[in-house]
Protein backbone atom coordinates (compact mmCIF):
# COMPACT_ATOMS: atom_id res chain seq x y z
CA UNK A 1 0.00 0.00 0.00
CA UNK A 2 1.07 3.59 -0.20
CA UNK A 3 1.23 6.39 2.56
CA UNK A 4 -2.65 7.24 1.37
CA UNK A 5 -4.28 3.51 1.28
CA UNK A 6 -1.83 2.74 4.64
CA UNK A 7 -3.79 5.83 6.45
CA UNK A 8 -7.10 4.59 5.49
CA UNK A 9 -6.40 1.42 6.34
CA UNK A 10 -5.18 2.27 9.54
CA UNK A 11 -8.24 4.33 10.09
CA UNK A 12 -10.79 1.29 8.57
CA UNK A 13 -13.58 0.96 10.52
CA UNK A 14 -14.08 -3.01 9.85
CA UNK A 15 -10.86 -4.95 9.31
CA UNK A 16 -9.78 -5.39 5.92
CA UNK A 17 -7.13 -7.24 4.59
CA UNK A 18 -6.03 -3.80 2.34
CA UNK A 19 -7.04 -1.14 0.80
CA UNK A 20 -6.38 -0.37 -3.14
CA UNK A 21 -8.12 1.84 -5.83
CA UNK A 22 -11.81 0.89 -6.38
CA UNK A 23 -12.24 0.16 -2.75
CA UNK A 24 -15.19 1.93 -0.35
CA UNK A 25 -13.42 3.01 2.80
CA UNK A 26 -15.26 3.54 5.73
CA UNK A 27 -13.30 5.02 8.35
CA UNK A 28 -12.85 6.75 11.72
CA UNK A 29 -12.15 10.47 11.44
CA UNK A 30 -9.61 11.61 14.24
CA UNK A 31 -10.62 15.43 14.16
CA UNK A 32 -13.38 16.95 13.02
CA UNK A 33 -12.84 21.08 12.13
CA UNK A 34 -15.60 23.63 11.94
CA UNK A 35 -14.99 26.77 10.36
CA UNK A 36 -17.06 29.96 10.84
CA UNK A 37 -18.48 29.74 7.24
CA UNK A 38 -20.67 26.48 8.54
CA UNK A 39 -23.03 29.68 10.50
CA UNK A 40 -24.04 30.70 6.56
CA UNK A 41 -25.63 27.21 5.72
CA UNK A 42 -28.76 27.29 7.30
CA UNK A 43 -29.15 23.51 7.84
CA UNK A 44 -26.53 23.46 10.21
CA UNK A 45 -27.39 26.28 12.54
CA UNK A 46 -31.11 25.58 12.04
CA UNK A 47 -30.43 21.61 13.24
CA UNK A 48 -26.80 21.13 14.29
CA UNK A 49 -25.95 17.39 15.48
CA UNK A 50 -27.68 16.76 18.89
CA UNK A 51 -23.99 16.01 19.91
CA UNK A 52 -20.33 15.67 18.35
CA UNK A 53 -19.01 11.74 18.27
CA UNK A 54 -16.43 13.25 20.79
CA UNK A 55 -16.13 17.24 21.98
CA UNK A 56 -12.35 16.76 22.22
CA UNK A 57 -11.95 15.73 18.68
CA UNK A 58 -14.30 18.78 17.40
CA UNK A 59 -12.49 22.25 16.55
CA UNK A 60 -14.24 25.59 15.87
CA UNK A 61 -12.53 27.82 14.08
CA UNK A 62 -12.80 31.59 13.01
CA UNK A 63 -11.36 32.14 9.96
CA UNK A 64 -13.34 33.37 6.45
CA UNK A 65 -14.96 36.00 7.78
CA UNK A 66 -12.71 37.31 10.56
CA UNK A 67 -13.44 40.47 11.42
CA UNK A 68 -17.40 39.75 10.88
CA UNK A 69 -17.72 42.30 7.23
CA UNK A 70 -21.56 43.08 8.00
CA UNK A 71 -24.72 42.89 10.55
CA UNK A 72 -26.00 39.89 8.92
CA UNK A 73 -22.79 37.63 9.01
CA UNK A 74 -21.95 39.00 12.80
CA UNK A 75 -25.43 37.98 14.04
CA UNK A 76 -25.05 35.09 11.58
CA UNK A 77 -21.43 33.76 13.63
CA UNK A 78 -23.04 35.01 17.09
CA UNK A 79 -25.36 31.58 16.59
CA UNK A 80 -22.51 28.99 15.42
CA UNK A 81 -20.16 30.49 18.85
CA UNK A 82 -23.25 28.82 21.31
CA UNK A 83 -22.10 25.67 19.96
CA UNK A 84 -18.91 25.91 22.61
CA UNK A 85 -21.10 25.78 25.80
CA UNK A 86 -23.42 23.38 24.07
CA UNK A 87 -20.84 20.81 23.39
CA UNK A 88 -17.96 21.79 25.70
CA UNK A 89 -15.57 22.44 22.77
CA UNK A 90 -12.07 23.12 24.23
CA UNK A 91 -10.74 23.59 20.58
CA UNK A 92 -12.50 27.18 19.96
CA UNK A 93 -10.39 29.55 18.64
CA UNK A 94 -12.26 32.74 17.48
CA UNK A 95 -11.44 36.53 16.21
CA UNK A 96 -8.23 37.65 17.51
CA UNK A 97 -7.40 33.80 18.81
CA UNK A 98 -6.38 31.70 15.99
CA UNK A 99 -6.11 32.17 11.97
CA UNK A 100 -6.80 30.17 9.22
CA UNK A 101 -7.89 26.59 10.12
CA UNK A 102 -4.97 25.11 7.47
CA UNK A 103 -2.62 26.53 8.88
CA UNK A 104 -3.83 27.02 12.16
CA UNK A 105 -4.59 23.17 12.97
CA UNK A 106 -0.61 22.65 12.19
CA UNK A 107 0.82 24.89 14.76
CA UNK A 108 -1.37 23.63 17.42
CA UNK A 109 -0.12 20.02 16.60
CA UNK A 110 -4.19 18.99 15.16
CA UNK A 111 -2.52 17.04 11.97
CA UNK A 112 -0.61 14.17 13.55
CA UNK A 113 1.30 12.32 10.81
CA UNK A 114 -0.42 9.17 10.15
CA UNK A 115 -4.11 10.96 11.11
CA UNK A 116 -7.40 11.57 9.24
CA UNK A 117 -9.08 14.94 9.05
CA UNK A 118 -11.96 16.42 8.33
CA UNK A 119 -12.91 19.87 7.63
CA UNK A 120 -15.90 22.13 5.91
CA UNK A 121 -13.55 23.91 3.81
CA UNK A 122 -12.06 22.68 0.52
CA UNK A 123 -8.23 23.30 1.35
CA UNK A 124 -7.93 20.59 3.90
CA UNK A 125 -5.58 18.88 1.79
CA UNK A 126 -3.12 21.39 3.06
CA UNK A 127 -2.72 18.84 6.20
CA UNK A 128 -0.90 16.31 3.39
CA UNK A 129 2.71 18.49 4.48
CA UNK A 130 1.84 16.82 8.12
CA UNK A 131 1.77 13.25 6.27
CA UNK A 132 -1.74 13.60 7.38
CA UNK A 133 -4.91 12.19 5.42
CA UNK A 134 -7.29 15.26 5.13
CA UNK A 135 -10.71 15.96 2.80
CA UNK A 136 -12.92 19.06 2.34
CA UNK A 137 -16.51 18.26 2.73
CA UNK A 138 -19.78 19.86 2.59
CA UNK A 139 -21.26 21.12 5.34
CA UNK A 140 -23.94 18.98 5.36
CA UNK A 141 -21.39 15.94 5.37
CA UNK A 142 -19.57 17.49 8.35
CA UNK A 143 -22.43 17.05 10.61
CA UNK A 144 -22.78 13.48 9.78
CA UNK A 145 -19.18 13.14 10.90
CA UNK A 146 -19.67 15.19 13.86
CA UNK A 147 -22.23 13.10 14.72
CA UNK A 148 -20.84 9.49 13.81
CA UNK A 149 -17.22 10.01 14.03
CA UNK A 150 -16.60 8.49 10.49
CA UNK A 151 -16.96 8.80 6.56
CA UNK A 152 -16.10 6.91 3.68
CA UNK A 153 -13.90 7.39 0.42
CA UNK A 154 -13.89 5.60 -2.92
CA UNK A 155 -10.54 5.17 -2.91
CA UNK A 156 -8.57 6.43 -6.15
CA UNK A 157 -5.36 6.07 -8.04
CA UNK A 158 -2.26 7.72 -7.11
CA UNK A 159 0.28 10.03 -8.61
CA UNK A 160 3.99 9.53 -7.16
CA UNK A 161 5.91 13.39 -7.74
CA UNK A 162 9.61 13.27 -7.21
CA UNK A 163 11.41 16.47 -6.65
CA UNK A 164 14.67 16.32 -7.02
CA UNK A 165 17.47 19.06 -6.01
CA UNK A 166 16.28 22.84 -5.15
CA UNK A 167 14.59 25.47 -5.89
CA UNK A 168 16.45 28.56 -6.74
CA UNK A 169 16.54 31.62 -4.66
CA UNK A 170 13.94 33.62 -6.14
CA UNK A 171 11.44 30.67 -7.39
CA UNK A 172 9.20 29.41 -4.54
CA UNK A 173 6.74 26.66 -3.59
CA UNK A 174 3.78 28.24 -5.32
CA UNK A 175 6.19 28.26 -8.86
CA UNK A 176 7.04 24.37 -8.06
CA UNK A 177 3.19 23.86 -7.68
CA UNK A 178 2.41 25.30 -10.84
CA UNK A 179 5.08 23.52 -12.29
CA UNK A 180 3.14 20.20 -10.85
CA UNK A 181 -0.39 21.46 -12.51
CA UNK A 182 1.55 22.08 -15.81
CA UNK A 183 2.63 18.75 -16.20
CA UNK A 184 -0.98 16.50 -14.53
CA UNK A 185 -3.54 19.10 -15.41
CA UNK A 186 -6.48 18.32 -13.35
CA UNK A 187 -6.93 14.69 -11.86
CA UNK A 188 -10.23 14.43 -10.42
CA UNK A 189 -10.51 11.36 -7.68
CA UNK A 190 -7.02 10.16 -8.06
CA UNK A 191 -4.49 11.01 -5.30
CA UNK A 192 -1.07 12.75 -5.03
CA UNK A 193 2.19 11.04 -3.03
CA UNK A 194 5.18 13.12 -2.92
CA UNK A 195 8.81 11.20 -2.46
CA UNK A 196 11.95 12.02 -3.45
CA UNK A 197 15.42 14.26 -2.31
CA UNK A 198 14.40 17.68 -3.11
CA UNK A 199 11.79 17.22 -0.37
CA UNK A 200 14.21 17.61 2.33
CA UNK A 201 15.17 21.06 0.87
CA UNK A 202 11.37 22.30 1.72
CA UNK A 203 10.73 23.39 5.04
CA UNK A 204 6.69 23.05 6.87
CA UNK A 205 5.84 26.52 4.77
CA UNK A 206 6.74 24.74 1.20
CA UNK A 207 5.35 21.60 1.89
CA UNK A 208 2.19 23.09 3.31
CA UNK A 209 1.82 25.65 0.74
CA UNK A 210 2.06 22.50 -2.66
CA UNK A 211 -0.29 20.27 -0.55
CA UNK A 212 -3.00 23.11 -0.24
CA UNK A 213 -2.56 24.13 -3.83
CA UNK A 214 -3.32 21.15 -5.01
CA UNK A 215 -6.64 21.10 -4.18
CA UNK A 216 -6.92 22.83 -7.33
CA UNK A 217 -5.71 19.97 -9.83
CA UNK A 218 -9.24 18.03 -8.24
CA UNK A 219 -7.05 15.64 -6.23
CA UNK A 220 -8.33 14.17 -3.39
CA UNK A 221 -5.31 13.96 -1.06
CA UNK A 222 -1.93 15.15 -1.36
CA UNK A 223 0.50 13.69 1.02
CA UNK A 224 4.56 13.93 2.24
CA UNK A 225 6.41 11.54 3.81
CA UNK A 226 7.20 11.81 7.25
CA UNK A 227 10.99 12.96 7.73
CA UNK A 228 13.31 14.97 10.34
CA UNK A 229 12.16 17.94 9.32
CA UNK A 230 8.23 16.94 10.05
CA UNK A 231 9.28 15.19 13.18
CA UNK A 232 11.06 18.02 14.59
CA UNK A 233 8.02 20.26 13.71
CA UNK A 234 5.55 17.90 15.85
CA UNK A 235 8.52 17.84 18.64
CA UNK A 236 8.21 21.77 18.73
CA UNK A 237 4.51 21.71 18.63
CA UNK A 238 4.61 19.70 21.76
CA UNK A 239 3.05 16.58 19.75
CA UNK A 240 4.79 12.69 20.43
CA UNK A 241 1.89 10.60 19.83
CA UNK A 242 1.36 9.78 16.60
CA UNK A 243 2.16 6.92 14.13
CA UNK A 244 3.64 8.22 11.37
CA UNK A 245 3.22 6.41 7.71
CA UNK A 246 5.81 5.12 5.13
CA UNK A 247 4.46 3.65 1.34
CA UNK A 248 5.05 -0.35 1.16
CA UNK A 249 8.61 -1.38 -1.06
CA UNK A 250 5.52 -2.47 -3.47
CA UNK A 251 3.04 0.03 -3.03
CA UNK A 252 1.37 0.81 -6.34
CA UNK A 253 0.88 4.33 -8.17
CA UNK A 254 -0.98 4.97 -11.28
CA UNK A 255 2.10 7.10 -12.92
CA UNK A 256 4.90 9.05 -11.95
CA UNK A 257 6.21 12.69 -12.26
CA UNK A 258 9.48 14.02 -12.05
CA UNK A 259 10.04 17.54 -11.04
CA UNK A 260 13.89 19.28 -10.99
CA UNK A 261 13.51 22.27 -8.44
CA UNK A 262 16.56 24.00 -10.06
CA UNK A 263 14.24 23.65 -13.26
CA UNK A 264 11.36 25.82 -11.63
CA UNK A 265 11.29 29.46 -12.64
CA UNK A 266 8.75 32.09 -11.09
CA UNK A 267 5.46 31.52 -12.95
CA UNK A 268 1.76 32.69 -13.01
CA UNK A 269 -1.72 31.68 -13.24
CA UNK A 270 -3.41 33.04 -16.21
CA UNK A 271 -7.10 34.74 -15.34
CA UNK A 272 -9.90 32.36 -14.71
CA UNK A 273 -8.00 29.07 -14.07
CA UNK A 274 -4.98 27.50 -13.08
CA UNK A 275 -5.73 24.09 -15.32
CA UNK A 276 -3.77 24.36 -18.79
CA UNK A 277 -3.79 27.81 -18.15
CA UNK A 278 -0.29 28.56 -16.20
CA UNK A 279 2.81 30.95 -18.06
CA UNK A 280 6.42 31.77 -16.88
CA UNK A 281 6.73 34.85 -15.89
CA UNK A 282 9.22 35.40 -17.93
CA UNK A 283 7.04 35.04 -21.33
CA UNK A 284 4.21 37.27 -19.95
CA UNK A 285 5.08 40.60 -21.72
CA UNK A 286 3.91 43.33 -19.37
CA UNK A 287 0.36 42.99 -17.19
CA UNK A 288 -0.13 46.00 -15.36
CA UNK A 289 -1.66 45.45 -11.95
CA UNK A 290 -3.95 47.57 -10.35
CA UNK A 291 -4.06 45.31 -7.11
CA UNK A 292 -1.49 42.93 -5.39
CA UNK A 293 -2.39 40.64 -2.46
CA UNK A 294 -0.47 38.11 -0.62
CA UNK A 295 -2.68 35.72 1.94
CA UNK A 296 -4.60 32.78 2.07
CA UNK A 297 -3.54 29.31 3.59
CA UNK A 298 -1.51 28.81 0.63
CA UNK A 299 0.64 31.67 0.81
CA UNK A 300 0.20 33.96 3.75
CA UNK A 301 3.05 32.02 5.99
CA UNK A 302 5.57 33.40 7.42
CA UNK A 303 7.95 32.63 4.70
CA UNK A 304 5.43 34.25 2.49
CA UNK A 305 5.55 37.37 4.36
CA UNK A 306 9.37 37.04 5.01
CA UNK A 307 9.61 37.27 0.89
CA UNK A 308 7.36 40.23 0.11
CA UNK A 309 9.62 42.12 3.34
CA UNK A 310 12.50 40.87 1.67
CA UNK A 311 11.48 42.80 -1.86
CA UNK A 312 10.24 45.97 -0.16
CA UNK A 313 12.62 46.38 2.25
CA UNK A 314 13.76 50.48 2.02
CA UNK A 315 11.60 50.66 -0.85
CA UNK A 316 8.06 52.15 -2.06
CA UNK A 317 5.21 49.64 -4.22
CA UNK A 318 3.92 51.06 -7.48
CA UNK A 319 2.06 54.58 -6.74
CA UNK A 320 -0.66 52.79 -8.78
CA UNK A 321 -1.01 49.44 -7.41
CA UNK A 322 -2.99 49.06 -3.93
CA UNK A 323 -0.74 45.74 -1.51
CA UNK A 324 -2.88 43.82 1.08
CA UNK A 325 -0.83 41.45 3.00
CA UNK A 326 -2.91 38.86 4.95
CA UNK A 327 -0.91 36.87 7.69
CA UNK A 328 -2.61 33.61 7.68
CA UNK A 329 -2.44 33.18 11.78
CA UNK A 330 -1.99 35.33 14.94
CA UNK A 331 1.62 33.46 15.27
CA UNK A 332 2.94 34.18 12.04
CA UNK A 333 1.53 37.70 12.43
CA UNK A 334 3.05 37.84 15.49
CA UNK A 335 6.55 36.71 14.45
CA UNK A 336 6.40 38.91 11.35
CA UNK A 337 5.77 41.60 14.06
CA UNK A 338 8.35 40.49 15.67
CA UNK A 339 11.29 40.42 12.54
CA UNK A 340 10.00 44.05 11.40
CA UNK A 341 8.71 42.32 8.01
CA UNK A 342 4.96 43.84 8.94
CA UNK A 343 6.62 47.22 9.48
CA UNK A 344 8.72 47.21 6.61
CA UNK A 345 5.59 46.49 4.57
CA UNK A 346 3.79 49.02 6.17
CA UNK A 347 6.73 51.65 5.10
CA UNK A 348 6.36 50.82 1.62
CA UNK A 349 2.86 51.88 1.61
CA UNK A 350 1.14 47.93 1.76
CA UNK A 351 -1.57 47.37 3.70
CA UNK A 352 -1.91 44.76 6.47
CA UNK A 353 -4.25 43.21 8.07
CA UNK A 354 -5.21 40.82 10.49
CA UNK A 355 -5.18 36.93 9.68
CA UNK A 356 -8.02 36.49 7.93
CA UNK A 357 -9.42 34.28 4.60
CA UNK A 358 -10.67 37.75 4.06
CA UNK A 359 -9.54 39.01 0.36
CA UNK A 360 -8.89 34.97 -1.39
CA UNK A 361 -12.60 34.19 -0.82
CA UNK A 362 -13.68 38.02 -1.75
CA UNK A 363 -15.70 37.92 1.15
CA UNK A 364 -13.80 41.25 2.44
CA UNK A 365 -10.56 42.44 3.22
CA UNK A 366 -9.89 43.61 -0.08
CA UNK A 367 -13.06 42.98 -2.78
CA UNK A 368 -12.02 43.98 -5.91
CA UNK A 369 -13.52 45.86 -8.35
CA UNK A 370 -14.69 45.62 -12.58
CA UNK A 371 -11.82 45.82 -14.51
CA UNK A 372 -9.44 44.99 -11.50
CA UNK A 373 -5.94 43.31 -12.56
CA UNK A 374 -5.09 41.47 -9.77
CA UNK A 375 -1.73 39.75 -8.96
CA UNK A 376 -2.27 37.52 -5.93
CA UNK A 377 -0.43 34.71 -3.91
CA UNK A 378 -4.09 33.11 -2.63
CA UNK A 379 -5.33 29.54 -3.84
CA UNK A 380 -7.73 30.65 -6.57
CA UNK A 381 -8.25 32.39 -9.65
CA UNK A 382 -12.07 31.84 -10.76
CA UNK A 383 -13.69 34.37 -12.47
CA UNK A 384 -15.12 36.75 -9.87
CA UNK A 385 -13.62 35.01 -7.29
CA UNK A 386 -12.06 37.86 -5.04
CA UNK A 387 -15.10 40.53 -6.04
CA UNK A 388 -16.04 41.45 -9.41
CA UNK A 389 -16.54 38.89 -12.65
CA UNK A 390 -15.08 41.76 -14.32
CA UNK A 391 -11.66 41.52 -12.69
CA UNK A 392 -8.94 39.90 -13.98
CA UNK A 393 -6.74 37.49 -11.13
CA UNK A 394 -3.63 36.01 -12.06
CA UNK A 395 -2.12 33.92 -9.23
CA UNK A 396 1.98 34.00 -8.38
CA UNK A 397 3.98 33.41 -5.48
CA UNK A 398 4.12 35.79 -2.44
CA UNK A 399 7.84 37.04 -3.93
CA UNK A 400 6.25 37.48 -7.24
CA UNK A 401 3.09 39.32 -6.15
CA UNK A 402 5.92 41.68 -4.12
CA UNK A 403 8.16 42.44 -7.24
CA UNK A 404 4.74 43.04 -9.30
CA UNK A 405 3.80 45.27 -6.85
CA UNK A 406 6.95 47.35 -6.87
CA UNK A 407 7.26 47.95 -10.31
CA UNK A 408 3.19 48.11 -11.18
CA UNK A 409 3.49 45.53 -13.80
CA UNK A 410 3.75 41.65 -13.17
CA UNK A 411 7.19 40.85 -13.40
CA UNK A 412 9.21 37.73 -11.16
CA UNK A 413 13.02 37.45 -11.01
CA UNK A 414 14.85 34.40 -10.16
CA UNK A 415 17.82 37.42 -8.75
CA UNK A 416 15.73 38.95 -6.40
CA UNK B 1 -33.55 4.58 -8.20
CA UNK B 2 -35.90 5.81 -11.25
CA UNK B 3 -34.94 6.27 -14.87
CA UNK B 4 -34.68 10.49 -15.25
CA UNK B 5 -35.20 12.21 -18.77
CA UNK B 6 -35.02 15.55 -19.18
CA UNK B 7 -33.78 18.24 -21.80
CA UNK B 8 -30.11 18.73 -21.91
CA UNK B 9 -27.74 22.09 -21.35
CA UNK B 10 -24.07 21.74 -22.25
CA UNK B 11 -21.44 23.17 -20.14
CA UNK B 12 -17.58 23.09 -21.07
CA UNK B 13 -14.95 22.06 -18.89
CA UNK B 14 -13.88 22.76 -15.83
CA UNK B 15 -16.96 24.49 -14.39
CA UNK B 16 -15.94 25.62 -10.75
CA UNK B 17 -17.79 25.79 -7.75
CA UNK B 18 -17.91 29.84 -8.06
CA UNK B 19 -20.11 30.03 -11.00
CA UNK B 20 -22.53 27.57 -9.98
CA UNK B 21 -22.91 29.33 -6.60
CA UNK B 22 -21.34 33.05 -6.11
CA UNK B 23 -19.88 34.21 -3.30
CA UNK B 24 -22.94 36.41 -3.12
CA UNK B 25 -25.16 34.03 -2.93
CA UNK B 26 -24.63 33.24 0.53
CA UNK B 27 -26.67 36.20 2.27
CA UNK B 28 -28.99 36.20 0.12
CA UNK B 29 -32.64 34.86 0.68
CA UNK B 30 -32.61 30.77 -0.42
CA UNK B 31 -34.96 31.08 -3.11
CA UNK B 32 -33.32 33.60 -4.58
CA UNK B 33 -29.49 31.94 -4.49
CA UNK B 34 -30.40 29.04 -7.22
CA UNK B 35 -30.80 32.44 -9.87
CA UNK B 36 -27.41 33.61 -9.77
CA UNK B 37 -25.87 30.28 -10.66
CA UNK B 38 -23.60 30.87 -13.88
CA UNK B 39 -24.20 34.09 -14.07
CA UNK B 40 -20.55 34.67 -14.62
CA UNK B 41 -19.91 32.47 -17.64
CA UNK B 42 -23.66 32.25 -19.46
CA UNK B 43 -26.01 35.34 -18.09
CA UNK B 44 -29.58 34.41 -18.55
CA UNK B 45 -29.19 30.80 -18.39
CA UNK B 46 -30.90 30.00 -14.88
CA UNK B 47 -33.60 31.76 -15.44
CA UNK B 48 -34.16 29.21 -18.66
CA UNK B 49 -34.03 26.11 -16.69
CA UNK B 50 -36.89 23.86 -15.96
CA UNK B 51 -37.69 21.79 -13.49
CA UNK B 52 -35.89 18.07 -14.19
CA UNK B 53 -33.48 19.62 -16.72
CA UNK B 54 -30.42 17.59 -17.19
CA UNK B 55 -26.65 19.37 -16.92
CA UNK B 56 -24.34 18.00 -19.34
CA UNK B 57 -20.33 19.08 -19.48
CA UNK B 58 -16.91 18.27 -19.55
CA UNK B 59 -13.63 17.45 -17.88
CA UNK B 60 -13.52 18.10 -13.82
CA UNK B 61 -16.94 19.32 -13.53
CA UNK B 62 -17.42 21.21 -10.28
CA UNK B 63 -13.88 22.08 -9.41
CA UNK B 64 -13.37 24.07 -5.92
CA UNK B 65 -15.11 25.15 -2.81
CA UNK B 66 -17.09 23.08 -0.57
CA UNK B 67 -19.76 25.92 -0.81
CA UNK B 68 -23.10 24.07 -1.53
CA UNK B 69 -22.96 24.30 -5.12
CA UNK B 70 -24.54 21.17 -5.72
CA UNK B 71 -27.57 22.48 -4.05
CA UNK B 72 -27.84 25.26 -5.87
CA UNK B 73 -28.64 23.45 -9.22
CA UNK B 74 -30.61 21.22 -7.85
CA UNK B 75 -32.98 23.93 -6.28
CA UNK B 76 -32.78 25.68 -9.53
CA UNK B 77 -34.56 22.37 -10.94
CA UNK B 78 -31.43 20.45 -12.55
CA UNK B 79 -32.21 16.81 -11.93
CA UNK B 80 -28.95 15.39 -13.05
CA UNK B 81 -25.53 16.09 -13.94
CA UNK B 82 -23.77 14.17 -16.19
CA UNK B 83 -19.99 14.99 -17.09
CA UNK B 84 -16.60 13.60 -18.37
CA UNK B 85 -14.86 13.70 -14.69
CA UNK B 86 -16.93 15.20 -11.54
CA UNK B 87 -14.61 16.55 -8.95
CA UNK B 88 -14.43 14.32 -5.83
CA UNK B 89 -15.50 17.27 -3.17
CA UNK B 90 -18.86 18.16 -5.78
CA UNK B 91 -19.84 14.51 -6.06
CA UNK B 92 -19.70 14.25 -2.44
CA UNK B 93 -21.79 17.74 -2.35
CA UNK B 94 -24.29 16.48 -5.00
CA UNK B 95 -25.12 12.99 -3.05
CA UNK B 96 -25.67 14.45 0.05
CA UNK B 97 -28.24 16.99 -0.81
CA UNK B 98 -29.89 14.28 -3.15
CA UNK B 99 -28.93 14.84 -6.79
CA UNK B 100 -26.95 12.78 -8.89
CA UNK B 101 -23.68 13.22 -10.68
CA UNK B 102 -22.32 10.65 -12.84
CA UNK B 103 -19.23 10.57 -14.82
CA UNK B 104 -20.28 9.33 -18.22
CA UNK B 105 -17.14 9.20 -20.82
CA UNK B 106 -17.96 11.04 -24.11
CA UNK B 107 -21.09 12.10 -23.17
CA UNK B 108 -19.82 15.71 -24.17
CA UNK B 109 -18.99 15.07 -27.63
CA UNK B 110 -21.84 12.71 -28.63
CA UNK B 111 -25.22 15.47 -27.70
CA UNK B 112 -26.54 19.04 -29.03
CA UNK B 113 -27.72 20.93 -26.38
CA UNK B 114 -31.27 20.88 -25.88
CA UNK B 115 -31.58 16.46 -26.76
CA UNK B 116 -33.74 14.82 -24.57
CA UNK B 117 -31.91 12.06 -22.56
CA UNK B 118 -32.90 9.14 -20.31
CA UNK B 119 -30.65 8.40 -17.72
CA UNK B 120 -31.56 4.62 -16.69
CA UNK B 121 -30.06 3.37 -13.35
CA UNK B 122 -30.89 -0.06 -12.82
CA UNK B 123 -28.57 -0.65 -16.23
CA UNK B 124 -26.55 2.29 -15.80
CA UNK B 125 -26.72 3.94 -19.17
CA UNK B 126 -27.63 6.83 -20.95
CA UNK B 127 -29.93 6.75 -23.86
CA UNK B 128 -29.80 9.42 -26.46
CA UNK B 129 -31.81 8.92 -29.56
CA UNK B 130 -31.45 5.30 -30.38
CA UNK B 131 -27.66 5.16 -28.85
CA UNK B 132 -26.51 4.10 -25.44
CA UNK B 133 -23.41 4.94 -23.43
CA UNK B 134 -22.76 2.86 -20.18
CA UNK B 135 -21.53 4.94 -16.96
CA UNK B 136 -20.03 3.14 -14.06
CA UNK B 137 -22.33 3.48 -11.18
CA UNK B 138 -22.22 5.55 -7.73
CA UNK B 139 -22.15 2.69 -4.77
CA UNK B 140 -25.20 1.89 -3.53
CA UNK B 141 -25.16 3.22 -0.05
CA UNK B 142 -24.45 6.18 -2.30
CA UNK B 143 -27.67 6.01 -4.23
CA UNK B 144 -29.64 5.41 -1.18
CA UNK B 145 -28.50 8.77 0.55
CA UNK B 146 -29.71 10.37 -2.67
CA UNK B 147 -33.16 8.86 -3.04
CA UNK B 148 -33.78 9.61 0.92
CA UNK B 149 -33.30 13.36 -0.60
CA UNK B 150 -29.34 13.86 0.87
CA UNK B 151 -27.75 13.16 4.10
CA UNK B 152 -29.63 15.98 6.25
CA UNK B 153 -32.87 13.76 5.87
CA UNK B 154 -30.65 10.34 6.57
CA UNK B 155 -29.61 12.56 10.13
CA UNK B 156 -33.06 13.62 10.86
CA UNK B 157 -34.73 10.46 10.69
CA UNK B 158 -31.69 9.00 12.81
CA UNK B 159 -32.41 11.29 15.40
CA UNK B 160 -29.33 12.90 15.28
CA UNK B 161 -30.21 16.46 14.95
CA UNK B 162 -30.73 19.03 17.84
CA UNK B 163 -32.60 22.06 18.26
CA UNK B 164 -31.58 25.40 16.25
CA UNK B 165 -28.59 27.57 17.57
Amino acid sequence: MNIIEKILFNHSVEPVKTISPGDIATVNVDRAIIVDMAALHPEFVDNPPLKPFDPDKISLVFDHYVPAPSIEIANRVNRLRKLVSRWGIRDFYDTGRGGISHVLGGELGWFRPGSLVANTDSHTVATGAFNTLGRGLGTPELMNIIATGKTWFIVGETVKVKFSNRMRKGSSAKDVFFNLASITGDIPGKNVEFAGSGIKSMGMDERSSISTMCAELSAEFAVFPFDGILKEYMENAGVSRYKAVEPDNDAAYADEVEIDMASVEPMVAMPDRIINNIKPVSELGRVNIDVAVVGSCANGRLSDIRDVAEVLRGKKIDRNVRLTVTPASRKIYEEANRLGYINTIVEANGLVTNPTCGACLGGHMGVVADDDTVISSTTRNFRGRMGSSKAHIYLGSARTVAISALNGYIKGDLNE
Amino acid sequence: MNNITGKTWLFGDDINTDLIYPQICYTLPEREKPLHAMEANRPGWASMVKNGDILVAGRNFGTGSSRPAADNLRKLGISCILAETVNGLFLRNAVNTGIPALAVHGIRDVLKEGDIITVDFRNSIVRYGDKTLSFKPLPSFLMDIIENGGIINVLKAKGLLGEPL
